[in-house]
């Protein structure tokens, strides 16, 4: 009756030993790297997160929308304004610190990131007047030979920043006469949106001063229905979307800027029922000259909302294409857009629930959620 | 979620309706421009939170529907610590701020309200609220939530918003 047990504790050790001598070998010892960034892709976005629920902590996220992977992060602080280089090499993120975290002293920067590593690689401080407000492309901008970088100040005078980026300088403050942001065009000129439905813009010299500067006539009307203050760069300037869904494309190839008449995107029928309305509530695909639009059904007051459906138009022809209807898909309401400007584009949809959604932009075809990317994202920019 | 949207467009739209307020934004333009320097105001903010994610009741201060919020953007600070007319402890009103009209159903009465940010601490994080009526771009700074109203402050971080009635707006 002894021998029974021995047997099995025979049994067993066999059984160990087996398994023991056909276990995989050890993992090896691993070294601890740093993951450089692959090549650019164009299916790049960056990802503005504000961070809202807790705002002294915004950052980018840049996310792949093939691999559906975040790449990186550049932090951002409190309320930042952001922008690319001309040559995609940098990142300028305009921001505000406290010295005690939360509270204290206040510096305004702006801080530079190499896109090839994402790592810092300067920085400019500020006066404390940068614009503190919602993203958009314009409250930060190159001039497009990159050797002036242009912030928005509001105190709530406004009035911009003149930055030397190469040499790390603040060259000047302009004033724009209650005019607000700054939209980039050129080597040297800077036009701000007027109160009056004007731009006025302003032509520097090549130290960064002012040179001239001139009032256009009004462009669309701020009392009957107002613009977005959110353009969309196309081939030779922006557009610039209406409350009431109008397009009003805005040429800035010449001396001054020249204005297209404005065409609707909706019908009369729709005109007051359906509406744009986002944080990013365009974007367009230039060599495709599609304009994508979160659109939503909604009367005034609503132009925040984000949108039901993405609606897609014809630049050239004025002419609705396609309606996506997003929300019918299973997302919430979409906040911000961004095209790629490749031939394969994809149109990345960020939203409500702060997921980004990954589409085939010539088809609508949904390809992929990436969950919870962020807090708020409420703003993306191509690399 | 689709069906609280439906109602918040609805409450909207309905409250659009009733309200008469040219005159009104006449008065303001004048009330604006006799406040001189003090134009207004910054806040961040896009459009998250619409009426839609806030439970309480319409009539409660803690719900976004409120009638008093019919332009705020933020937090608010009567989730906060505060009402809808005082700080949470702590903090600091922001002396700028841009000012608005909103119709009380309870009585009938158009009233205009300011709508302050309290500062200095970080966001409250807690029943953010996003409403627009008669909101307008940042070129128009008077009309416009979303500049930081806190930028002025020795501290402009901002934590969470007030509406804070100043009177009866004359029709």
């Amino acid at each position: 009756m002894r021998s029974a047990p021995l047997r099995s504790a025979a049994t067993l050790c066999l059984t160990f030993s087996v398994l023991v001598h056909a276990a995989p070998p050890p993992l090896p010892a691993e070294h601890l790297t740093v993951q450089p960034l692959p090549p650019k892709s164009p299916h790049w976005v960056y990802v503005y997160d504000e961070a809202f629920d807790n705002e002294i902590d915004a950052r980018l996220h840049l996310f792949d929308g093939d691999s559906y992977r975040r790449l990186g992060q550049i932090d951002a602080g409190y309320l930042p304004s952001v922008s690319l280089s001309p040559d995609g090499a940098t990142t300028a993120v305009a921001t505000t610190y406290f010295a005690r975290g939360s509270r204290g002293t206040r510096t305004d920067v702006v801080e530079f990131t190499d896109n090839t590593t994402l790592a810092p690689s300067g920085e400019i401080v500020l006066p404390p007047k940068r614009a503190q407000t919602a993203p958009t492309i314009f409250n930060i901008g190159y001039s497009t030979d990159g050797h002036f970088l242009y912030v928005a100040y509001v105190t709530p005078a406004a009035s911009f920043g003149v930055l030397d980026p190469l040499h790390g300088t603040v060259l000047g403050e302009i004033d724009t006469a209650g005019c607000v942001l700054v939209i980039p065009w050129g080597p040297n000129r800077v036009s701000s949106i007027c109160e009056s439905g004007r731009l006025l813009t302003l032509t520097l010299d090549a130290q960064g001063r002012e040179a001239a500067r001139a009032l256009s006539e009004p462009f669309f009307d701020p009392d009957r229905d107002p613009v977005f203050v959110q353009g969309i760069p196309t081939t030779g300037g922006y557009a610039f979307l209406s409350f009431l869904g109008e397009v009003h494309e805005v040429d800035l190839s010449g001396a001054q800027p020249a204005f297209t008449p404005p065409w609707s995107m909706v019908s009369p029928a729709e005109r007051g029922r359906w509406r744009p309305g986002a944080d990013q509530v365009g974007a367009i695909h230039r060599g495709l000259g599609r304009l994508y639009v979160p659109m939503h059904p909604g009367g005034e007051g609503t132009h925040k909302d984000g949108g039901t459906e993405i609606w897609v138009f014809d630049m050239a022809g004025h002419r609705r294409l396609a309606r996506w209807p997003v929300q019918a898909a299973g997302l919430s309401r979409v906040l911000a857009v961004q095209v790629s400007q490749d031939p394969a584009p994809i149109l990345f949809a960020a939203t409500h629930a702060a997921d980004v959604a990954v589409l085939d932009a010539l088809s609508g075809k949904l390809r992929h959620v990436e969950k919870h990317l962020g807090q708020t994202p409420w703003m993306m920019l191509n690399p | 979620m689709r069906s609280l949207d439906h109602l918040f467009e609805h409450s909207s739209r309905s409250l659009a309706r009733r309200t008469s307020r040219r005159s009104l934004l006449a008065s303001l333009g004048q009330l604006l421009t006799g406040a001189a320097l003090l134009q207004l105001l910054p806040v961040d903010r896009g459009g998250r939170a619409w009426a839609s994610e806030a439970a309480p009741k319409p009539d409660s201060p803690e719900s976004c529907e409120y009638w008093k919020y019919c332009a705020i953007d933020g937090f608010l600070c009567s989730c906060c610590g505060g009402t809808s007319s005082s700080c949470p402890p702590g903090t600091a009103p922001s002396p700028i701020t841009w000012i608005g009209t909103c119709h009380n159903p309870g009585d009938g009465r158009d009233y205009i309200v300011s709508y302050n940010d309290c500062c200095g601490k970080t966001s409250c994080g807690n029943c953010e609220c996003n409403r627009n009526e008669r909101e307008k771009p940042m070129y128009r700074p008077s009309r416009n939530n979303d500049l930081n109203w806190c930028m002025a402050n020795a501290d402009s971080n901002y934590h969470c918003s007030v509406s804070v009635i100043l009177g009866v707006a004359e029709k």
